[in-house]
């Protein structure tokens, strides 16, 4: 799930009081190309909080497409994860000014000065908070509308982290890499059968060692054909509700797991993996 | 509640539907969601998470008229399988098609050369369309001829079933423009008939038609005077139950040849019950619905009301294997009694009689239907027994319709030729003696039995008790001139016939002939 340090809407002390209040025994928060959540929540964790695993979710590209990683249980402070996030960040500050250089020649759409310095301190401003600005400021009618109308109009930069590096830094920085709601890709593809089995094998190549099998947005069919494939590939299975808080009608906790009558063994094989190597620093 | 889907939904847009979604959903307050997705061209993933959701919040929710390009998607990521995810209909028009068929729920019409759509009357034809759509696999798996539907299409605003009927010809259009083949189509149709007849149908898989015939008269009840329709009800009601299947509505528009192959259409109608209903519509197709109005059988089946009615003969002939007249007559005033019932009701549950022809023609149906029940005593008949008028014009066929009887016999020419001298002996007897000076009828009964082959000819009739047996045969020794008039006949019968007996029972004369069709061979 994602706070408002990424596009959710709880900060990480809400997003803790609602995972407590739900009564569950273990999450992890995975904000987009942000590790601070894993710096925040083990400091607010008290003897009967639920068990906190450090988390982040990774936008990554290459020449065959897009992936969201998730690295969980990494060392908040290792070299390798600091460069990763510190990265993905100057990359989301490069195409922020792109895409307000965009937005300013094209369009002739500017914002205020206070605006631009409030979107810069942002971890990672993206197409959605540029929309809301240019609604704000009259330029379009909706977030969407100025998205399809506008942002997306530009011509992606050539500038993004790729797979593996993103892979291999979770692995060096001591964390556990997974492949989010893999059947969806980055987010809005469909990704199965033959396609999907050629990601696997080239993420497993890099290192992964998980897929997110259990996911709110899935079908039976997906999740267990999902399920299949770590069989296959020998993968750690996660669970994950992709709540944005208000942003999404997610419940917080809503992972499909409900679904099943017990906690497949991969993903008991991956919790115990993640709490032991969290536990460890 | 219903709710419409349109244009994309994807990363873009997917939140903005949702909430749009949520809002209706809520103002609707409904539990019954039916997402409408004609207009719906594509969804990402980041749509079909919006449908989990909010399926997640109406678990009974469906989505319909899904085109097949999001139905691919649909199905490919489960969601046909977790709820229901009906696809649209291609649309088809029947402007300018020929009408080939009608049946009791829809209109079929030939779209193409080779395929036909029949359009469903209700608009709400979906249900309509799996019914008959069982109904079809269940007759070709009991081993009937029948096109089954390949695809269900949008007609207007009702559906249409579409079937492929390559280079098709209706019966009614064979009728119609090739008369010559009047005698191929009779024998093929009854071949067909025939083979509805025999088929069993396992128990429970179809309606039975004698409760849906004791339905036209509970309906008509209270329109008639009460004795006739205790009697009408009475009448019905003595019909067994019978697990053999009936067409319901097979009238020559339903039997199609394609490409020299007899295929029955229209489904819907199959029931299970005793042939006399069938009978009953079959009178009603050909003759009942247009015995007013004799241009109502050239405007729905294309032949004119003469055709009709020498088809509809020819082919109770073929049927009931006689061409005894009066045999096919008995039958047929069996079926009007059926077929005048449900016409009734028929102008009366549709409101017809409010014109001057409507009333006209129900007020004919009422009266035909009266006579007959004053003459009625059983709607069943049995095809080796013969009623008839007890008078000698009648013997040719009364021996006609023995012959018939025993056509399926190995009966020796001789032997025909012996067993029709006594029938003649005997039938003229009665017709000259048992109620002169009045008239009354005979009835003949011929059954044969097995190993070794027997026929045995029962007369029976309600005329002055006599038994022929007593008389004293005469003596033929004498010369010719001193011999008793009469008596030979009887002395004639002894030689011919095996066995000979009499009884007097219930005020009728039971003279019984048997004859061993197997003697000397």
């Amino acid at each position: 799930m994602h706070t408002s340090i990424s596009d959710g809407t709880y900060t990480p002390e809400e997003m803790l009081s609602m995972v407590t209040e739900a009564g569950m025994d273990i999450f992890s928060i995975t904000d987009h190309d942000s590790i601070k959540a894993s710096g925040i929540i083990p400091g607010l964790l008290k003897e009967d909080s639920p068990v906190f695993i450090p988390g982040a979710e990774f936008s990554c590209r290459d020449e065959n497409g897009k992936y969201h990683i998730l690295g969980y249980s990494y060392d908040p402070d290792s070299a390798p994860m600091r460069k990763l996030v510190s990265t993905g960040h100057g990359m989301r500050m490069t195409k922020l000014d792109s895409r307000l250089r965009f937005l300013k020649q094209t369009f002739g759409i500017t914002f205020p000065e206070k605006e631009v310095i409030a979107l810069r301190a942002m971890d990672n401003p993206g197409k959605p908070h540029l929309g809301n600005l240019m609604v704000r400021y009259g330029y379009a009618s909706s977030k969407e509308e100025a998205i399809t109308e506008f942002l997306n109009k530009m011509k992606s930069s050539s500038d993004y982290i790729r797979p593996e590096t993103a892979i291999e830094s979770i692995l060096a920085g001591g964390g556990i890499p997974v492949l989010a709601h893999p059947a969806y890709g980055s987010g809005d593809e469909l990704i199965l059968g033959d396609e999907m089995e050629e990601r696997l094998t080239r993420l497993c190549g890099f290192g992964l060692m998980g897929v997110e099998a259990f996911y709110s947005g899935f079908t039976k069919k997906i999740r267990d054909e999902m399920l299949d494939f770590a069989d296959r590939f020998d993968l750690y299975v996660t669970a994950g509700s992709d709540c944005h808080g208000k942003n999404k009608l997610i419940e917080i906790g809503d992972t499909g797991l409900d679904e099943v009558d017990e906690i497949p063994s991969r993903l008991r094989e991956f919790l115990g993996d993640a709490t032991q190597r969290s536990g460890r620093k | 509640m219903k709710i419409e889907l349109k244009g994309r939904i994807d990363s873009n847009n997917a939140a903005a539907v949702e909430k749009e979604l949520l809002d209706q959903l809520s103002a609707g307050g409904a539990q019954d969601v039916e997402i409408d997705a004609d207009e719906l061209e594509y969804i990402s993933s980041a749509g079909l998470r919006v449908i989990l959701r909010i399926r997640k919040n109406y678990p009974t929710m469906k989505i319909v008229n899904v085109s097949s390009e999001v139905y691919e998607i649909l199905e490919m990521t489960g969601f046909t399988e977790m709820m229901s995810v009906e696809k649209a209909y291609r649309r088809v028009s029947i402007e300018g098609c020929e009408e080939i068929g009608r049946g009791a729920n829809g209109v079929v019409y030939r779209i193409d050369q080779d395929n036909v759509v029949k359009v469903y009357f209700d608009a709400g034809g979906l249900e309509d369309i799996q019914h008959e759509r069982e109904l079809t696999k269940l007759a070709l798996i009991l081993g009937l001829p029948t096109a089954i539907s390949y695809d269900v299409v949008k007609v207007g605003d009702s559906y249409g079933s579409v079937f492929e009927l390559l280079n098709a010809r209706s019966f009614s259009k064979i009728l119609a423009t090739e008369p010559e083949k009047m005698d191929w189509c009779v024998k093929e149709y009854v071949d067909m008939l025939k083979r509805i007849h025999s088929i069993e149908v396992p128990e429970g898989k179809l309606p039975d038609a004698r409760e849906i015939a004791i339905d036209w008269v509970d309906y008509v009840y209270p329109l008639m005077p009460e004795d006739k329709a205790k009697k009408l009800r009475a009448l019905i009601e003595e019909i067994p139950k019978d697990n053999h299947m009936i067409h319901g509505d097979y009238h020559t528009k339903n039997v199609e040849l394609c490409n020299d192959e007899v295929l029955l259409i229209d489904m819907d109608t199959l029931s299970m019950g005793h042939p006399i209903i069938e009978l009953a519509c079959i009178f009603n197709a050909f003759i009942g619905y247009s015995e007013y109005d004799h241009d109502e059988i050239l405007s729905f089946q294309g032949f004119d009301h003469e055709t009709a009615v020498r088809f509809f003969y020819k082919v109770m002939s073929e049927y009931l294997g006689t061409t005894c007249q009066t045999k096919i007559n008995e039958v047929v005033d069996k079926a009007r009694v059926i077929g005048y019932t449900r016409m009734y009701r028929r102008s009366h549950r549709r409101n017809l009689m409010a014109t001057e022809k409507g009333k006209a023609e129900a007020e004919q149906w009422m009266s035909e239907l009266l006579e007959l029940l004053d003459r009625t005593d059983t709607l069943l008949y049995s095809l080796n027994e013969l009623d008839i008028e007890a008078e000698a014009d009648n013997l040719t066929e009364v021996q006609t319709f023995v012959e018939e009887c025993l056509a399926k016999t190995d009966c020796s020419p001789k032997a025909m030729m012996q067993i029709n001298v006594a029938v003649e002996e005997i039938f003229v007897n009665i017709a000259s003696y048992a109620y002169a000076p009045d008239k009354g009828r005979a009835v003949v009964r011929v059954e044969v039995s097995g190993d070794p082959v027997c026929v045995t000819i029962t007369f029976i009739d309600h005329g002055i008790p006599y038994d022929p047996l007593q008389r004293q045969d005469p003596d033929v020794t004498k010369p010719a001139e001193d011999r008793e008039i009469g008596g030979l006949g009887i002395f004639l019968t002894r030689k011919i016939m095996d066995d000979l007996s009499y009884e007097y029972a219930d005020g009728k004369n039971i003279l019984t002939l048997k004859k061993n069709l197997e003697e000397g061979e």
